[in-house]
């Protein structure tokens, strides 16, 4: 049986998680790393790396990587246009459509970038279902969690993402919610509870009562666009003024990676240094604790608002809040959990860690759907109000934010013309009066409307918002009973022949990609050997050794070997790679042997094998 | 009192055309509802029909699924909010107001006073505005002339609840339909009253904010 796992795409970092004998676990790289950092990078030769190491590439090859890339997840290039300036990677797209990224030489929508990680973390969770011996470690089915302030273009984007990565979205689902799965496990948990969630690029409130085990979701607000990302942006504006100039894009990922360092250390000293060192410059400068949170307020700031219309939409009172639950790596800012804890009167928890603590809880939704396990359930909420244009460009709404969903809502349209067959309608989310202050997030038309004479069809449009937070229409016309064909045109988003066609695309670069890793890891191993010959051949020790212990023409026989191996070591051939691997691992067998030997006995009378 | 399973079968029912919110609920289709029942009842449904747990079935016990869960929640909205729930109620029994016409039509008469004195004193406040007259002063005036719609607010919230306690009794007695018709109407009257209130008072604040 194939596996399911539960995924927090984050901003920063990207985590896999999975139920394992009715426990959730994170999964690890082999160093114990749970963090996937959500960076893509591409080198000169085309291969793509994802995590660490594109991480590390952004400091000498800040061009061809990227990160951050949830901030422009389901947006158009008009809303992206001046923080794009931020980002050492070309945004593009055209005005009205979906934003693109250059990675390299392509370009890509950003939830193509979104599948490399995703395709990342599958290959992380395979590769430990397989080091556990399961049968069949495949990973084909995952739940994906977002900001629950999210906008249905968003989710589609992040559903469609996990799509191009060969994965079927069970069920997308919001970051507070799940991060209250996981803490809400041991049952002690039951009350009103606020979940606070601030993130690397996103805030998030939610208001939850739980109760015999039911998630209930009363109310939700937030910012997708404020979270950690501002922190770093601030500071590293500061430092890069003081340095002047014109810094080149890898000096300024030099310097954000400083700062972030040196932010992560206020968290737990009163000062600490940021230190940049860039060719011909050392800079440094002592920060304190106190100046850091000065510098800060206004962004933290920002976030008490929401908390206080989550809880006037939850009609309720911050005295009746039970618990406070943090979420999200920036809540690690002493200032962050300081003001939380004075706006709701009590000490948050922070029991589990921020980092992981949504994927787990997204591993337990997974469960819960694939099993059927009814201990818990989850009621969410739709974010934003859900309408559509009407006279005079007034958003009329037919969903209200913080309707429990699934929801329904329905419209009744008529005709203005005789024999009209069609009608136009654009559907939109927020909570301004205006069409033009809301977001876009598709434009219908409604066809086959029988002809009849004007303002006599009676075309009842259905908006259902499913369980994901994701709309869909359906409308039929009642007069005649005649369902009603619907063309969606999503205002920042991809048609479904778009996704199907990435998926592809994705399918044939996934077998380069794959060659790509296999390559690179025989490279590794390969490494590995010659080293470890070198550092033999060298040894003091080594010519008494040959003397003694080595065949006539075996020394040569290694020295040959070497050198086949490191004449192929750079080409494209996996399999040449590996076959002179072989070679020379089987030349040295015997010459490893012999020094193994004289170490053990070295070390047994109680002599160093230096001196040997 | 609906029915969502197969008695026999025990699957999911699809939800049909029909349907109406107290039965759904079951609850009788009374005003008073015990917001800690409500709750309850909410709760035990959603853990019978959530999409969550029909993952591994059938498309139609899938869609059935979603449908009801729609149903459900859309049900539990309007009838945890008291105002709704009247909307709701005269909607069922056919006492809706007629559409957006009726809704915003005339002054009702029982506020002509009211409104009339609130008109004159917004056009001398606005006058006072514009001839800049420091912004305490006339805030204060038009916090004044609040008080009045406020206290017709107040009085409606108590008619409501006094009408609401009528229509369950009669239902409770079966009443025959004459006596019920007569409460809807009453309750019609005073909800469109109320929403009028609620717009002069939302008035009151636009000026407050200008």
């Amino acid at each position: 049986m194939s596996k399911v796992v539960g995924i927090d795409l984050g901003t920063t970092n990207s985590l896999v998680a999975y139920v394992k004998d009715g426990v959730p676990v994170v999964i690890r790289d082999r160093s114990g790393d749970p963090l996937v950092p959500s960076v893509v990078s591409v080198d000169e030769a085309g291969t793509v790396y994802v995590g660490r190491e594109a991480q590390r590439r952004l400091l000498v090859d800040a061009g061809r990587s990227v990160y951050s890339v949830k901030r422009f997840m389901g947006k158009g290039l008009d809303d992206v246009g001046g923080e794009a300036r931020h980002f050492p990677f070309r945004v593009a797209g055209e005005s009205g459509g979906v934003v693109r990224i250059g990675l390299g030489e392509r370009e890509f929508t950003p939830p193509e970038i979104s599948a490399f990680i995703l395709r990342e973390l599958k290959h992380r969770a395979e590769a430990h279902f397989a080091a556990q011996g399961e049968v069949d470690p495949d990973v084909d089915r995952a739940v994906i969690t977002v900001p629950a302030y999210f906008n249905d273009a968003q989710r589609t984007a992040t559903r469609d993402a996990g799509r191009i990565a060969g994965l079927e979205v069970l069920r997308i689902i919001n970051e507070p919610t799940a991060a209250s799965l996981a803490y809400g496990l041991d049952k002690r948990h039951t009350g009103l509870i606020a979940v606070y969630d601030f993130g690397g690029g996103t805030f998030d409130i939610s208001i939850l009562r739980v109760e015999d085990g039911v998630f209930q979701v009363l109310a939700t607000n937030g910012d997708t666009h404020l979270g950690g990302d501002d922190i770093d942006l601030l500071l590293t504006s500061q430092v890069l003024a003081d340095l002047g100039g014109a810094p080149g894009a890898e000096a300024v990922q030099a310097v954000r990676k400083a700062v972030i360092e040196a932010k992560w250390e206020l968290s737990e000293s009163e000062a600490a240094e940021i230190r940049v060192d860039l060719p011909g410059r050392a800079y440094r400068k002592l920060v304190t604790r106190a100046g850091f949170e000065a510098l800060i307020r206004p962004i933290v700031d920002r976030t008490l608002d929401p908390c206080r219309r989550a809880l006037a939409d939850a009609g309720l009172e911050v005295s009746q809040i039970d618990e406070v639950v943090l979420v999200g790596g920036s809540t690690r800012v002493p200032l962050v959990r300081r003001l939380v804890g004075d706006l709701f009167g009590r000490a948050p928890h922070s029991e589990l860690n921020p980092d992981e603590v949504v994927a787990l809880g997204a591993a337990v939704q997974a469960d819960i759907l694939v099993t059927g396990n009814r201990e818990m359930l989850l009621l969410d909420v739709t974010p934003l109000s859900l309408g559509i244009e009407t006279m005079g460009g007034v958003m009329s709404k037919i969903i209200l934010r913080n309707s429990t969903i699934p929801a329904t809502g329905s419209e009744m349209f008529t005709t203005f013309v005789d024999k009209q067959t069609a009608v136009d309608i654009h559907v939109l989310q927020g909570e301004r009066e205006l069409v033009a202050d809301n977001r876009s997030l598709a434009r219908f038309k409604l066809r086959g409307i029988p002809p009849m004479p004007a303002g006599l069809p009676r075309v009842q449009v259905q908006f259902q918002i499913d369980a994901n937070g994701i709309l869909s229409v359906t409308a039929h016309e009642l007069r005649t009973d005649v369902e009603q064909t619907i063309e969606v045109k999503p205002s920042y988003g991809l048609t479904d022949e778009e996704v199907e066609r990435m998926l592809l695309d994705s399918f044939e670069h996934a077998e380069a990609d794959f060659a790509a890793r296999l390559l690179i890891e025989a490279r590794n191993e390969a490494e590995t050997v010659i080293q470890a010959t070198e550092k033999s051949l060298r040894a003091p020790e080594f010519d008494a050794v040959a003397r003694a212990e080595l065949a006539a023409g075996e020394r040569e026989r290694i020295e040959s070997a070497l050198a086949d191996l490191k004449a192929v070591l750079n080409g494209a051939d996996r399999d040449i790679v590996q076959e002179k691997t072989q070679a020379l691992n089987a030349a040295t067998q015997h010459l490893a042997e012999v020094m193994m030997n004289r170490s053990v006995k070295a070390a047994l009378s109680g002599k160093s094998i230096d001196r040997l | 009192m609906d029915v969502h399973f197969c008695p026999q079968c025990t699957k999911i029912l699809s939800l049909g055309r029909h349907g109406d919110y107290f039965a759904y609920l079951g609850l009788p289709r009374k005003l008073t509802i015990d917001p800690a029942e409500l709750e309850q009842r909410f709760r035990t449904l959603s853990r019978q029909f959530h999409p969550d747990y029909f993952y591994n079935a059938t498309p139609a016990e899938r869609r059935a699924s979603l449908e009801r869960s729609s149903y459900l929640n859309d049900a539990y909205r309007v009838l945890r909010q008291p105002i709704a729930r009247i909307d709701y109620l005269l909607q069922l029994e056919g006492f809706a107001p007629k559409g957006p016409e009726e809704a915003a039509r005339q002054v009702p008469p029982s506020l002509l006073e009211e409104v009339f004195a609130l008109n004159e004193e917004l056009d001398e406040i606005r006058e006072l505005r514009a001839g800049g007259a420091p912004a305490d002063v006339w805030k204060t005036r038009l916090e004044r002339a609040r008080g009045p719609i406020e206290a017709r607010r107040a009085a409606h919230e108590a008619d409501l609840e006094s009408l609401s306690a009528r229509w369950d009794a009669a239902v409770d007695a079966g009443a025959p339909d004459a006596e019920r018709h007569g409460v809807l109407d009453e309750l019609r009257e005073r909800l469109l009253e109320r929403n009028y209130i609620n717009n002069l008072l939302a008035g009151i604040e636009k000026e407050l904010n200008a």
